[in-house]
């Protein structure tokens, strides 16, 4: 099973894939944010006007745009934490470390994402607007989507690093 | 209870991602109350609902756009045309290059990166010690954490609208109360500068130099009045001052300058997310784990028993400088905020201390965490970036540290420094 994941070229091709799309939608969403508010200030400016469902959208937009820059940083392993102890740590000791909380990550986020999926499909009974047409749901489901990703690529992490210690071993 | 506390924290000094830990704690805490677990979930969502949080992915943008393009440069050029004349004027020149630097791009280290190589070698030809240099700009790293438009006094503000305490504290009101301060340490690093320079060698004044500098950088300088005045003055709010800074710095970096290429626009926004996604995660699960605190009654609990050792405002403001003083050597300063100021903040209203100057001391205190030795951050940026022992850097940045410690200080005990312009 762990060569599988190690090796297997479909898995890393659908990983790139998606980190790809990731990204663009990333780009996409701070580029139509940059371009949104400063339409909603220029119309406010100069014609004392401005668009009613712009800024609603922002403010999910802000969430988006935090959920896609936190996947990437889970793919980057970029995430804050606190580095004093792993500076004194031997490359063996690290991994180690790597794997328990990589599979503490993993088993967070499943847990958010599936009492996220819980949240998204109780609005979706409820039939909440948030905006002009756009359901809550809608704008919700970037909460199970981000924590679900998160948690498979913590489960992947963590998959290398048991593979790195069964190498180690060899 | 303590048990599940203990390995939280064990966790977390395995370097576990914090966002994990803090939401770890708030799932456990809402499961042993018999809560509907999807509360997380539900308190995560409310990062939708807060209008002023669009001003960090913007002003986060615009710093990372900045800190690529040519900026550093002529922003050392300028103040060095301007101030290079005064002895010690190229020390001074650092420091406050610096801190309007840190100010737009956060304390992340970016400033060592980026203002570091060029005031480095610049110090070193102008005959300064090494050691001095070192701390300078190891110092001067996260100088400026205090002035606007700096992302932790936004978070600040954020954290504490949270928490339902009274009249609602806004991010101007932050960026007011930070100016005095943020002016105190660099007049004081600037007096020291000053004084342990007193033999060097000045170089002249040059009209013609700094008619130059000026007009290199006269797309850069109006920024700091864009964002301060249009504050300032009412005139934005703070989101739409960061959607302005965002889009002026893009045009004038992308097609004024020229020194950002289009295609490399996609990855610059990228790398700024990477950050932005990093802390709104951290905020939004902190939002969970506020919410618990504040059901389980722990910060009116806290103070009570803080209450029972601790009886003068002045002696809990003491044991809150040391505390600070040792959590910024070790938490970074977003998470420090997100996980410290809502049981800080009830306890300090307790003892009659203003929400926005704990704000101040707050950051004040963790911005000398940054190279407080042995494990500051920017002490290992610095060491990295300059191929220095970090030995060296604990020799080289201690006068600085005093000097900072006693600003710290001045700033804790004197209210007024703070609270005076935001009026309170």
């Amino acid at each position: 099973m762990l060569h599988l994941l190690q090796n297997s070229d479909w898995v890393k091709r659908l990983g790139r894939v998606v980190a790809t799309l990731e990204d663009g939608l990333l780009v996409l969403i701070l580029a139509s944010m940059i371009g949104l508010a400063g339409t909603q200030i220029l119309l406010r400016n100069l014609f004392d006007s401005g668009i009613a469902w712009i800024d609603p959208l922002l403010r999910v937009l802000v969430l988006w745009l935090g959920m896609l820059g936190a996947m990437a940083a889970t793919r980057d392993d970029h995430h804050i934490r606190i580095d004093v102890v792993s500076r004194f740590l031997n490359p063996r000791q690290k991994n180690v470390a790597l794997a328990v909380t990589s599979l503490f990550s993993a088993i967070v986020c499943g847990v958010i994402a599936w009492y996220g999926a819980r949240f998204v499909s109780m609005e979706w009974g409820d039939e909440t607007v948030v905006f002009a047409a756009v359901p809550a749901w809608l704008t919700e489901l970037i909460i199970p989507v981000g924590f679900g990703m998160m948690a498979v690529r913590s489960l992947l992490l963590f998959s290398s690093c048991l593979f790195a210690m069964r190498q180690h071993r060899l | 209870m303590i048990l599940t506390a203990l390995l939280l924290v064990a966790l977390a000094l395995m370097g576990a991602p914090l966002f994990a830990v803090i939401a770890a704690g708030a799932l456990l805490g809402f499961y042993r109350s018999e809560v509907d677990l999807s509360v997380v979930a539900i308190e995560f969502y409310r990062l939708a609902e807060m209008p002023v949080l669009l001003a960090i992915p913007l002003f986060t943008f615009a710093g990372y756009v900045l800190s690529e393009s040519n900026a550093a440069g002529r922003l050392v050029y300028l103040t060095r045309a301007l101030l290079g004349w005064m002895p010690g004027g190229l020390a001074i020149v650092s420091l406050i290059a610096c801190a309007l630097f840190t100010a737009f791009t956060g304390a992340s280290g970016v400033t060592i990166v980026a203002l570091g190589a060029l005031l480095y070698p610049a110090l070193q030809q102008a005959g300064y010690r090494d050691n001095f240099n070192l701390g300078l700009i190891t110092t001067s790293g996260s100088l400026g954490l205090l002035f606007a438009p700096s992302l932790p006094l936004i978070l600040y503000a954020i954290v504490t609208q949270q928490l339902g305490l009274g009249e609602p504290l806004g991010v101007d009101e932050m960026f007011l109360a930070g100016i005095f301060p943020g002016i105190l340490m660099l007049v004081l690093l600037s007096v020291w500068v000053l004084w342990s320079n007193r033999t060097q060698q000045l170089s002249e004044f040059s009209l013609a130099e700094a008619l130059d500098a000026l007009w290199q950088a006269r797309w850069e300088l109006p920024l700091p009045f864009i964002v301060l005045g249009g504050i300032y003055s009412g005139y934005f709010a703070v989101s739409e001052a960061a959607a302005v800074t965002a889009l002026y710095v893009l045009v004038v970096e992308v097609f004024i300058y020229r020194e950002i290429k289009l295609h490399q626009l996609p990855m610059i926004m990228r790398n700024a997310m990477v950050l932005v996604g990093a802390i709104l995660l951290i905020l939004g699960v902190s939002l969970a784990s506020t919410n618990y605190l504040i059901d389980a009654e722990v910060p009116t609990r806290l103070f009570d028993t803080i209450r029972a050792y601790v009886d003068s405002k002045l002696a809990f403001l003491v044991l809150l400088n040391i505390f600070l003083l040792v959590l910024g050597t070790m938490l970074d300063i977003f998470s420090a905020l997100v996980i410290m100021v809502p049981l800080l903040l009830p306890v300090a209203i307790g003892y009659g201390i203003d929400p926005v100057h704990l704000g101040i001391i707050f950051l004040a205190n963790m911005q000398i965490g940054y190279f407080t030795p042995p494990v500051g951050m920017n002490l290992f940026i610095a060491s990295y970036r300059f191929n220095k022992p970090v030995m060296q850097l604990y020799r080289a940045t201690w006068p600085f540290f005093l000097i900072l410690l006693s600003a710290v200080l001045i700033i804790t005990y004197w209210p007024a420094l703070s609270l005076w312009l935001p009026g309170r």
